[in-house]
C-alpha cells in the first residue's frame, strides 16, 4: 500500500514538471518569431473588399472573396510595424484560407513602397497547435500507464529517428538502394521496438523472427501476384510526391506500414504461446500451435482493419475532388484509392500469413525444448 | 483479372485457410468498412454535410468492427459503447484543432497532380479533411477496445467477486500491455503510408520551421496525434464500462435472486 502510494506521489511530481514544460514550450511557441527567418505578422484586422460567385465547367458553384489583411510584423528588419496584404480566399478553401483577427502568418515579398509596407500572405504558423497536441499525447500516456507510456514514448521517438536517418541515407545514396536500406531499417525499428518492450531474451528473438518473415512473405507474394497480372489496376501514376523509383518507394511504403500490425500480432501470439508453455512444460506442439492460431485469428481481422482505416481514408479529399471533376467511380478508384487498397490487402496478406509461420516455428522451437 | 482483384481474392482464400468461419467474418468485415468508405465519399461529394456523414459513418465502422470481431456479446457490448464515446471524443477534439490549424486540402506541393483540375468544387475541405482524420483513426480505436474488453472480461469470469477498485486495476494493467503496440502499429502505418512526401521534404532540403508549418505534414501529424489520444482514452473509457456494465448485471443477479417477490 505504502509503496504504490509512493510510486503515485512520483507520478504526481513527473506529471507536475511536465505541465510545466509544456506551459513553457507552448509559450515559447507563440513567441519564437525571432527563430524564424521568414518574416511573420499577427493579423489586427480584417477587411473583405470584394465578393464574387464561381461556377466551372462541372456547374461547382462556389464563392470567391478578397480581404486586406493588417499585421504587425513580429520578426525581422521590420518588427512593430504595420503591413498590409491582400489575400483571396474561397468558401470551400482548398489552396486558400480565409484569415481571422489574432491568427500569425508567413509573409513574402515583403518590401517598403513610399514608406508604406506591402506583403503577399502565404500560409498560417502552425507550429504552436502541433506542440499543444504533442504534449497532450505526452501527459495522457504517463498519467494514465507510469512507466510503460515513457517507454512507449521513447520506443515511438526512436522510430521516428531511425525512419528518419533511414530517408537521409537513401537520400544521400541518391536512391541506389532503396529496398536495402528501408529493409535495414525495418529490422533495427522491430529490433529497437521488440527489446525496449520485452527486453532482450528467447521471445524477442522469436517475435522479431517471425516479423521478419511476415513482412517478407507479404511483399514476395505482392511481386508474384502483380507480375501474374501484369500490374492491371495498379497505376503508380497515381502516387503522390514521387521523388524517386515509384515501384521501389512504393514497396518500401508497405514494408514499413506492414511492419507495426505485423509486430503487434506476433507479439499477441507468442506472448500466449510463453504463458501456455510455462503453465505447462510438457505440452505437445500441436497444442501450442493451435493456441497461437486461436489468437491469430482474432486479432488479424481487426488489425488489417486499421491499416485498411488509415490507407483509405488518406485519399478522401483527392477522392472528392476527381468526383466532383467530372470524373466517373471507376477512373477515381483507379486514380486515387487502387495503391491504398492494394496496400491493404498486401499488409492484410502479410498479417494472415504470419499467423501459421510464427506459430509453426515457434511451437517447434518450444516444444522441443521441454522433451529435453 | 487486375491485380487488386487477385489480391483481394488471395487475402480470402487465405484468411478462411487460417481462420476457417473466423476468416470468412473477417474478410466480409473488410469488404464492408470499404463499402461505408465508398458510400461516405459519394455523400459528401453529392454535398451532403460531412460531419454527419461522419457521425453515421463512424458509428457503422465501430458496429461492423466490433460486432463481427468478438462473438461474445457482453464484451462487444462495452466495448462498442466505449469506442462510441471515444469517437464522440475523438469529434470534438478535431473540429477544435482545425479551428486553429486549417490544415487540410492542398498545398504547394500538390500542384503538379491538380492541373487542369477546378478546385473551386463548393465542398469545404476543411470538413472533408475534419472527416478524415476523424474516420481514419477509428480502426484502431475498435481493435484496441476489442482486445480490452475481452481480456477484462476473461478475469470477470475468473473472479466474479473481485471488487471494482481491483478490476480497474487490472484492466489498466492490460490497456498498458495492448497500447504499446497500438500505438506502434498506428505509428508506423502512417510513416508507411506518407514515406513518399517524407522523402519529398528531404530531398528539397526544407528546413525543421517549414517542415512544422507545412500544411501537408501538420495534417499528417495532427492525424497521427489525435489518433493516439484517441487510443490512449480509449483505455480508461472501456475498464469503466466493461466493470460498470458486469456490476449491473451482477446487481440485477442478486436483486432477482434475493428481492422477489418485495414490490
Amino acid at each position: 500500500m505504502l509503496k504504490s502510494r509512493v510510486k503515485w506521489s512520483r507520478r504526481c511530481w513527473l506529471v507536475c514538471l511536465l505541465i510545466i514544460g509544456a506551459v513553457v514550450s507552448i509559450i515559447w511557441s507563440c513567441n519564437n518569431q525571432q527563430f524564424y527567418q521568414r518574416p511573420i505578422g499577427k493579423v489586427v484586422s480584417v477587411q473583405v473588399t470584394h465578393q464574387q460567385k464561381t461556377q466551372d465547367q462541372f456547374n461547382n458553384r462556389d464563392q470567391q472573396f478578397k480581404q486586406r489583411v493588417t499585421m504587425k510584423i513580429m520578426n525581422g528588419r521590420y518588427r512593430g510595424q504595420r503591413v498590409t496584404a491582400n489575400n483571396t480566399y474561397s468558401k470551400s478553401g482548398g489552396m486558400d484560407q480565409k484569415y481571422r483577427r489574432g491568427q500569425q502568418a508567413f509573409l513574402t515579398q515583403l518590401r517598403s513602397d513610399h514608406g508604406h509596407l506591402t506583403a503577399n500572405v502565404t500560409s498560417l504558423k502552425r507550429d504552436t497547435t502541433v506542440v499543444i497536441l504533442t504534449w497532450l499525447v505526452i501527459l495522457l500516456l504517463i498519467i494514465m500507464m507510469g512507466k510503460v507510456g515513457v517507454f512507449a514514448l521513447f520506443s515511438a521517438l526512436l522510430n521516428v529517428g531511425l525512419f528518419i536517418v533511414a530517408i537521409q541515407i537513401d537520400i544521400a545514396t541518391q536512391a541506389q538502394y532503396i529496398l536495402p536500406v528501408f529493409a535495414g531499417f525495418s529490422f533495427l525499428m522491430a529490433l529497437s521496438t521488440l527489446t525496449f518492450v520485452y527486453g532482450w531474451n528467447k521471445q524477442t528473438f522469436a517475435t522479431l523472427l517471425a516479423t521478419m518473415l511476415g513482412v517478407g512473405i507479404s511483399l514476395g507474394t505482392f511481386l508474384l501476384v502483380s507480375s501474374l497480372t501484369n500490374e492491371r489496376g495498379i497505376y503508380y501514376e497515381a502516387m503522390q510526391f514521387v521523388t524517386q523509383n515509384y515501384r521501389l518507394l512504393y514497396l518500401a511504403e508497405i514494408m514499413i506500414g506492414c511492419l507495426g500490425a505485423v509486430m503487434d500480432e506476433s507479439s499477441d501470439i507468442l506472448a500466449t504461446m510463453f504463458e501456455v508453455k510455462r503453465l505447462d512444460p510438457q505440452v505437445q506442439w500441436r497444442k501450442l500451435f493451435a493456441a497461437g492460431r486461436q489468437v491469430g485469428q482474432t486479432v488479424m481481422g481487426p488489425l488489417t482493419n486499421i491499416l485498411l482505416m488509415i490507407f483509405l481514408f488518406s485519399t478522401l479529399t483527392n477522392a472528392v475532388l476527381m468526383l466532383r471533376n467530372g470524373n466517373s467511380w471507376g477512373y477515381t478508384f483507379s486514380m486515387t484509392m487502387s495503391l491504398g487498397v492494394a496496400q491493404s490487402l498486401v499488409s492484410g496478406i502479410g498479417i494472415v500469413v504470419t499467423i501459421p509461420v510464427v506459430s509453426l516455428v515457434t511451437s517447434l522451437l518450444i516444444a522441443k525444448e521441454g522433451t529435453k | 483479372m487486375s491485380t487488386i482483384m487477385a489480391l483481394g481474392l488471395v487475402l480470402l482464400i487465405l484468411m478462411v485457410i487460417v481462420g476457417g468461419r473466423q476468416g470468412w467474418v473477417a474478410f466480409l468485415s473488410l469488404f464492408l468498412n470499404f463499402c461505408y468508405f465508398y458510400i461516405g465519399l459519394v455523400l459528401v461529394a453529392l454535398h451532403v454535410t460531412p460531419l454527419w456523414v461522419t457521425l453515421v459513418l463512424g458509428t457503422l465502422i465501430l458496429a461492423t468492427t466490433i460486432f463481427m470481431g468478438t462473438e461474445d456479446l457482453r464484451v462487444s457490448v462495452s466495448a462498442f459503447e466505449a469506442a462510441f464515446i471515444v469517437m464522440i471524443m475523438v469529434v470534438s477534439l478535431v473540429l477544435l484543432t482545425e479551428h486553429f490549424v486549417q490544415a487540410t486540402g492542398f498545398s504547394l506541393e500538390n500542384s503538379n497532380e491538380l492541373e487542369g483540375m477546378s478546385i473551386l468544387i463548393g465542398i469545404n475541405y476543411v470538413k472533408v479533411g475534419e472527416m478524415t482524420m476523424i474516420l481514419s483513426c477509428l480502426g484502431a480505436v475498435a481493435e484496441l477496445t476489442i482486445a480490452l474488453a475481452s481480456g477484462l472480461r476473461e478475469i470477470i469470469s475468473g473472479q466474479p467477486l473481485l471488487k471494482a477498485t481491483a478490476l480497474l486495476t487490472s484492466g489498466l494493467q492490460i490497456g498498458q500491455h495492448i497500447i504499446g503496440t497500438t500505438l506502434n502499429t498506428l505509428l508506423l502505418g502512417f510513416l508507411g503510408n506518407f514515406l513518399a512526401l517524407f522523402v519529398w521534404f528531404f530531398g528539397l532540403n526544407y528546413s525543421f520551421g517549414a517542415i512544422f508549418n507545412n500544411k501537408l505534414l501538420v495534417t499528417e501529424l495532427v492525424t497521427v496525434l489525435i489518433s493516439f489520444i484517441g487510443v490512449i482514452i480509449a483505455v480508461p473509457i472501456t475498464c469503466g464500462l466493461v466493470i460498470w456494465n458486469s456490476q449491473k448485471g451482477v446487481d440485477k443477479d442478486k436483486e432477482s435472486q434475493y428481492d422477489t417477490g418485495n414490490e
